[in-house]
């Protein structure tokens, strides 16, 4: 598969008038084409930042990326210019995100924000084939066309998501970000979306990043994970790798083991000790040390590389054995 | 059998609105017994927080009866009614907004005491209200700080600690870690799991989270737009889901696990209506694959369909 | 500035110094310049005026010398004399307590009411909520001007009537962002939690509800202070509000008007001090919006 993404070494903070939020701290991320790939971690961790420094759309003079590389299809994201950038957003890579009520403005019909997009992107197109380019996303994603007359308020919730990703997804972009696209949805609505996303990325062949907190989610729709803490990636390989649970970085099995299981009846969980570290004041060494019950000396003096066995990769000592890797 | 502490009969909530009356709760009979937990789940509209929030009488009942330790306590009026809430006491979903931000952690904690509690020295309360941080893992340093010094797990410490400061015998939990990370979440359960066994204390515990659900309840409710689904004893409901619409709901729930890729699993089409004057019967048979005439034509009946689980469908009914 | 960007590490990652809501109002007022002058200014034009009875005599201010008569601003009359020969330095200073306390007053009078009104229909709602707030619309619907002037017809002329109907006339409004503030603190959790205490209406109101509305009520009321400083001097242009002699800057003005064209000091600096002390004032009101709400600003 030919490379679609590739983030190196990104740093972004976020200056506040309180103090500095450190909220990315060295990234390194791949994304084929057609690839899905999962970021999974909890508050704070740096997934949301990430996707938002994809698109170069960090809030304007409180985030800042102060290293690091983001090239998209053989271009470095942060050298382009306005222009370049805005024909890059919602025709390469489009994004969708966790709240469908405030992404949509709520005085246009759908169909004229869907229309808007090919207006932006595909200035060539007559009015007719772009009303026919919005008839046939709106079907693609489960609305009857006659609909695009209606206004937002008028869709439920999972109506409100399925336009969503009909307007990421109607210039037909390499790259699709969804930024926990099905938090706000109850269970049953939820899947359906996941199911819609599935067959959608069968279809187009849409790269996906699918940003979330829920393990189950990344297991039914990705190829790929990989685990952020801290602003990091701690972990990442194949879905496989992960969820076979054999050999997992402490805090992907601290994830794994706070989730009550359903087919067993263990009287308590086992929560990962202590609370998330404060991006303000990151530890030194590995950022995870003071919670992992694995913790050593040489975890509080020294960051951990990322060590590799085939597509597996760990930022733990406990798998030195494995050899050093590419970076993560 | 252990001692019921919070009885319900045909409780019933319906709120006026301009496009007609929104049945939220439909005529609800439980029992909730001394250490025991029901668990309350369904997806949003489906009046779980009305539920909770008319047992405590933060809403008026429509009609219907609540008894506390065998007390009827909807017609209580003025300190008879205050005096309830030394043994029922509710925890809130939101670790943001649940706090006072003017108040400091040992005001908010000492707030209850000494609005309810016995009268005591300055001395005795602080005293008390350290403790109480004690018991939910709050070390003292945290005393004089504010809400917005502290992350949603320890804010949701605090909000426990509060309902704990009257020493009640039930507490309704709505949805108290749904806004916590997964690693957050798991601490408060255990916290709230522990403390139930060392004070017997009775939980209706509130959510739409089917893995938290399953791990803290003893018996489950499904609720589907005010009406109850199905009610059963929670590894009998996992095990052997009856309702068409538990059914869907435990098939929906992405599995962290490999077991499901790849599979195409049976979707529940359609979305949860609103429950302004609904039609008699069934409110969830327009989704339901296995609906009938006879789900339309009027009150479905609650049967026991094996020891201790409950279902209302049609599909049982004979 | 360096020294404070070490205090701003220290409280965040140190120590872990605990800071109320108000010290962080505070904190973050600090850092508006523009909000510091308008407090460090407002609270000056304050100490000088209110410090000038103790070394300016009335006779000074009400004392008519037609030998001096429109002097122009020396060592021994700092501000000149006007058409009538008194001291326009005693008059500014000693009419700036009248000014300044008048629009306090009026302000202080409007909270109240505002208070009391905006809880009530706050949190009650419902039919009370409707009758207060049409008697608000129907109090609002009338220019605030031509009501205090009614008023002050009814009431009789004098400072108390001015006062009276300058915070009548102005309330309304204040009690419009009470009443919304309330409504949206009291479906806030902690409100439930109190009830879930035991905790009676008044207590609920006065330690959960009102504490946490203070934010946009203290802005209004702020934003609103500018401009009954200026009606009380619009008034008293109009001569309808602090009567001559007594000096109040509004008076001073009107007093002057005739002459202004030839001796201009005498309307500017009146003027100015208006001008100053409502300007102050409003950039005071931006600060406390700021500390206030956060997420407005930028």
């Amino acid at each position: 598969m030919k490379e679609l993404l590739n983030i190196k070494n990104l740093y972004v903070q976020y200056n506040t008038d309180e103090a500095v939020v450190h909220a990315v701290n060295g990234v390194d991320l791949i994304v084929h084409r057609g690839e899905a790939m999962g970021l999974v971690g909890e508050t704070g961790a740096g997934k949301t930042t990430t996707a938002l420094g994809i698109l170069n759309i960090l809030p304007e003079q409180v985030g800042e990326i102060t290293e690091g590389d983001i090239v998209y299809d053989g271009k470095n994201v942060l050298n382009m210019s306005k222009k370049e950038l805005q024909a890059m957003r919602g025709k390469q890579v489009s994004m969708i995100f966790q709240d469908p009520m405030t992404s949509l403005n709520p005085i246009i019909t759908v169909g004229n924000q869907i229309d808007e997009m090919l207006l932006l992107h595909f200035k060539e197109l007559t009015k007719e084939q772009r009303a026919q380019k919005v008839d046939d996303i709106l079907k693609l994603v489960g609305i009857p066309a006659e609909r695009k007359h209606e206004y937002p308020f008028q869709f439920s919730g999972g109506m409100k998501q399925r336009i969503g990703i009909a307007i990421a997804l109607v210039c037909q972009p390499d790259l699709l970000i969804a930024d926990e696209p099905t938090t706000a949805l109850d269970v049953t609505i939820q899947a359906q979306i996941l199911q819609l996303m599935k067959q959608l990325k069968r279809e187009l062949g849409t790269a996906l990043i699918m940003i979330t907190h829920d393990l189950g989610i990344v297991a039914e729709l990705c190829d790929n994970v990989s685990v952020m803490y801290a602003g990091e990636i701690v972990e990442t390989g194949t879905v496989e790798d992960i969820y076979q649970r054999i050999e997992n970085h402490p805090y992907t099995t601290g994830l794994f083991n706070c989730i009550p299981k359903l087919d067993s009846n263990e009287k308590r969980l086992t929560p990962i000790a202590g609370y998330m570290v404060d991006p303000t004041d990151l530890p030194k060494g590995c950022k995870f040390h003071d919670r992992c019950p694995y913790v050593t000396d040489r975890c509080g003096r020294e960051n951990p590389k990322a060590y590799q066995n085939g597509t597996h990769k760990i930022k733990c000592f406990r798998y030195e054995s494995w050899g050093e890797g590419d970076s993560i | 059998m252990s001692k019921p502490v919070i009885k319900t009969k045909n409780l019933t909530k319906y709120f006026k609105t301009p496009r007609g009356l929104l049945h939220a709760v439909e005529s609800v009979n439980l029992t909730i017994e001394e250490g025991k937990t029901i668990g309350v789940v369904g997806e949003s509209g489906c009046g779980k927080t009305t539920l909770g929030r008319v047992i405590t009488r933060l809403e008026e009942a429509t009609s219907g009866e609540v008894y506390l330790e065998g007390k009827e306590i909807l017609g209580l009026k003025g300190s008879a009614k205050r005096n309830i809430y030394h043994d029922i006491q509710m925890i809130f979903q939101d670790p943001y907004s649940s706090l006072n931000p003017r108040l400091s952690l040992g005001d908010i904690i000492a707030d209850p005491i000494e609005t309810m509690g016995e009268r005591m020295s300055k001395k005795d309360l602080h005293e008390l209200v350290l403790s109480l941080m004690d018991t939910v893992g709050l070390p003292p340093r945290y005393y004089n700080q504010y809400p917005h010094e502290l992350d949603g797990g320890r804010r949701q410490r605090v909000g426990l600690a509060r309902a704990l400061a009257l020493d009640p015998k039930f507490i309704v939990c709505d949805e108290p870690v749904s806004a916590l990370d997964v690693s957050i979440q798991a601490q408060i359960l255990n916290l709230l799991m522990d403390l139930q066994e060392e004070k017997k204390l009775a939980y209706m515990f509130i959510t739409h989270n089917l893995f938290v659900v399953k791990h803290i309840s003893h018996n489950i409710m499904v609720m589907y737009m005010g009406q109850v689904v199905e009610l059963a004893e929670k590894n009998e409901l996992f095990a052997h889901p009856s309702h068409p619409y538990t059914k869907a709901l435990l098939a929906a729930i992405p599995q962290p696990d490999l077991s499901s890729r790849g599979k195409n699993r049976e979707l529940l089409a359609g979305e949860v209506s609103s429950p302004i004057e609904p039609k008699p019967g069934c409110r969830f048979s327009p989704r339901c694959p296995y609906a009938s005439e006879k789900c339309r034509a009027g009150e479905i009946p609650l049967k026991e369909i094996a020891p201790n689980h409950y279902c209302v469908c049609t599909l049982f009914s004979n | 500035m360096t020294k404070k960007k070490n205090d701003k590490k220290g409280s965040s990652t140190g120590g872990r110094k605990s800071m109320s809501q108000m010290g962080l109002i505070w904190l973050r007022f600090r850092k508006n310049k523009l909000a510091v002058i308008g407090l460090v200014g407002i609270v000056i034009m304050i100490l000088i005026c209110f410090t000038s009875p103790l070394y300016i005599s009335w006779d000074r201010v009400v004392t008519q010398d037609l030998l001096i008569t429109n002097q122009p601003p020396s060592v021994q009359y700092p501000f000149g004399t006007d058409q009538f020969g008194r001291d326009l330095f005693a008059r500014v200073l000693r009419g700036g307590v009248y000014s300044l306390s008048s629009g306090f007053i009026v302000m202080m009078g409007a909270l109240v009411l505002g208070l009391i009104f905006g809880s009530i229909a706050g949190y009650f709602g419902g039919m009370v909520d409707i009758v207060i707030m049409r008697l608000m619309d129907v109090f609002m619907s009338v220019p605030n001007l031509l009501m205090a002037m009614t008023l002050i017809v009814v009431f009789g002329q004098g400072i108390t009537s001015l006062w009276l109907a300058l915070a009548l006339s102005s309330f309304p409004a204040l009690a419009r962002t009470v009443r919304s503030a309330i409504m949206t603190t009291r479906s806030a959790e902690y409100v439930d939690a109190a009830h879930i205490y035991g905790a009676s209406t008044t207590k609920i109101l006065v330690k959960h509800i009102l504490p946490n509305c203070i934010g946009p009520v203290v802005i209004s009321a702020t934003i609103m202070l500018g401009s009954t400083i200026l009606g009380i001097a619009g008034m008293g242009f109009l001569g309808i509000g602090i009567a001559s002699p007594t000096p109040e800057w509004g008076t001073i003005l009107s007093e002057v008007k005739d002459v202004i064209r030839f001796y201009p000091y005498l309307g500017i600096i009146p003027g100015t001090a208006i001008a100053l002390s409502v300007i102050f004032v409003n950039f005071m009101g931006d600060g406390l919006r700021d500390a206030l709400d956060p997420r407005m600003k930028k």
